[in-house]
């Protein structure tokens, strides 16, 4: 997966978000229910992070070690290197396609077969007709069990993640959210009418989508809105959990100019669904 | 054996003088009130258990992202283990370094490196801090200690920079310090556990 810096997972058009957004929501909505929903304070002030040293070796004797790289990059070494091995999974995948291509001539065959016993008796006939339906049947499973071995190869691990997905409409204009996680750039997500008609109904707008570190992290988010007072910034504390994809819902509908972020309801919790059995 | 330190420089404190034993007093004070809290937060931990979650985050900073460094970043105890560890990912795409500082199973700091440090990755087998260290003990290490009365104060796992013979190599360096002695840097190849170099300096 080829992922930008500081990345959202999708930067779609705004309706395929919303209908994502409303997807994932409604998919978990029952998980949720039965899940920890945890409810998260908008502070008016960044909170303090801890300050601690780190690396202090290498900062202390950055211009030696730097030295002895630049060294290292003027010399130029041959080396006999043995070439990568092919991943066994990708060989077994021709594999598989190659007997399931096998199967294919079978029935190709025993068509052919049927086509020269068109004078065969109907008892016959039925016969072959329920031979080429099992056959069929067989190469279904066998494409089928292929699609599961490759679905939990590339798609069976989640890796940390974050949802950030916007309820409700305040009273007044609402015209778009900044979000910035730390150490990231800002990112500015305008709102356009069909997305605030969609607020107003009760949908789900998403924000972000994007992979993130799995840490205790401080996101900032202000609301172009004749509800937020200009300049104002509200902070989130979460921590997304490893290889879990972590939503916060920012619940805009009790947004009042004069109680500031603290009016913004935040929640958060985890979205642990993973793909129906029954479709591996 | 010559000085090959060109001018390094442990920033640990050293043993020695009245104002470690002050600290030290003061120190011990403090700890009798929090040692219950401490020891239930601080576990140290050998450096390859946490690189799993390093890497995580890591990746998710910068898909092309390899451990280049890694350091002790608080005290080291008899088996190599530390509180914290903290590891150092260069990304060639980004031309940048990030660093995440690890204790107790989490991230407590992650930051970019205020320098350039383009370094080349780490070996994926490298020995663990505790193998690492025992090497060192054996090759002169638990000597120092005994006769100097010294510490080891720092270990750092990179490529290159301190293996002049081979720079491909990833090693270990340790780092031993005694109050009004020069300190003995010891390198262990970081495949085979073997000592490869020691000065002092």
């Amino acid at each position: 997966m080829d992922r930008a810096p500081h990345h959202p997972i999708r930067r779609a058009g705004r309706l395929p978000a919303i209908v994502l957004a409303a997807a994932v929501l409604g998919a978990c909505a029952s998980a949720a229910a039965a899940q920890t929903v945890t409810e998260v304070k908008v502070e008016r002030v960044k909170p303090k992070q801890e300050e601690q040293p780190t690396l202090r070796f290498l900062k202390e004797n950055k211009d030696f070690i730097r030295a002895r790289f630049d060294l290292l990059r003027e010399k130029t070494r041959t080396r006999q290197v043995e070439g990568t091995e092919i991943d066994p999974r990708f060989l077994t995948y021709q594999k598989m396609l190659g007997e399931i291509q096998a199967g294919r001539d079978s029935m190709v065959v025993a068509n052919s077969a049927q086509q020269r016993l068109e004078l065969f008796t109907s008892v016959t006939q039925l016969g072959a007709l329920e031979s080429r339906l099992d056959v069929m049947e067989r190469l279904l499973d066998e494409q089928r069990e292929r699609l599961g071995v490759i679905e939990n190869d590339f798609t069976g691990d989640q890796e940390t993640a974050l949802l950030v997905v916007v309820t409700g409409h305040p009273n007044g204009t609402l015209t778009g959210i900044d979000l910035a996680l730390d150490d990231r750039a800002p990112i500015s997500v305008p709102l356009s009418t069909e997305q605030c008609s969609t607020l107003r109904r009760g949908g789900t707008v998403e924000v972000f989508h994007g992979f993130v570190e799995p840490r205790e992290q401080i996101i900032k988010l202000s609301v172009a809105s004749d509800r937020w007072a200009a300049g104002e910034s509200g902070y989130v504390i979460l921590y997304p959990t490893r290889d879990h994809l972590s939503l916060l819902r920012l619940d805009l509908s009790g947004m009042d100019a004069g109680r500031g972020a603290p009016s913004i309801q935040a929640s958060t919790w985890l979205h642990s669904a993973g793909t129906p059995s029954g479709e591996r | 054996m010559r000085d090959r330190t060109h001018g390094l420089v442990d920033a640990r404190p050293r043993p020695g003088g009245i104002a470690p034993v002050l600290l030290m007093a003061g120190g011990l004070m403090l700890a009798a009130c929090v040692a219950p809290v401490w020891a239930a937060e601080r576990v140290p931990f050998a450096a390859r258990a946490g690189l799993d979650l390093a890497k995580d985050a890591a990746r998710s900073w910068a898909s092309d992202a390899a451990l280049v460094y890694l350091e002790n970043d608080e005290p080291l105890d008899a088996t190599g283990a530390a509180a914290r560890w903290g590891y150092l990912f260069y990304s060639p795409t980004q031309d940048k370094a990030r660093v995440y500082s690890l204790r107790d199973g989490k991230i407590v700091v992650a930051e970019y490196l205020d320098m350039r440090f383009e370094a080349p990755p780490v070996t994926g087998d490298w020995i663990d801090s505790r193998a690492a260290l025992e090497a060192a003990e054996r090759g002169g290490g638990r000597e120092f200690r005994e006769k100097h009365a010294g510490t080891l104060g720092t270990m750092l796992l990179m490529r290159g920079a301190f293996a002049e013979d081979d720079p491909d190599q990833t090693t270990w360096t340790l780092i031993y310090t005694a109050p009004g002695a020069p300190s003995l840097f010891i390198v262990v190849d970081a495949s085979e556990g073997k000592v490869r170099r020691t000065w002092r300096g």
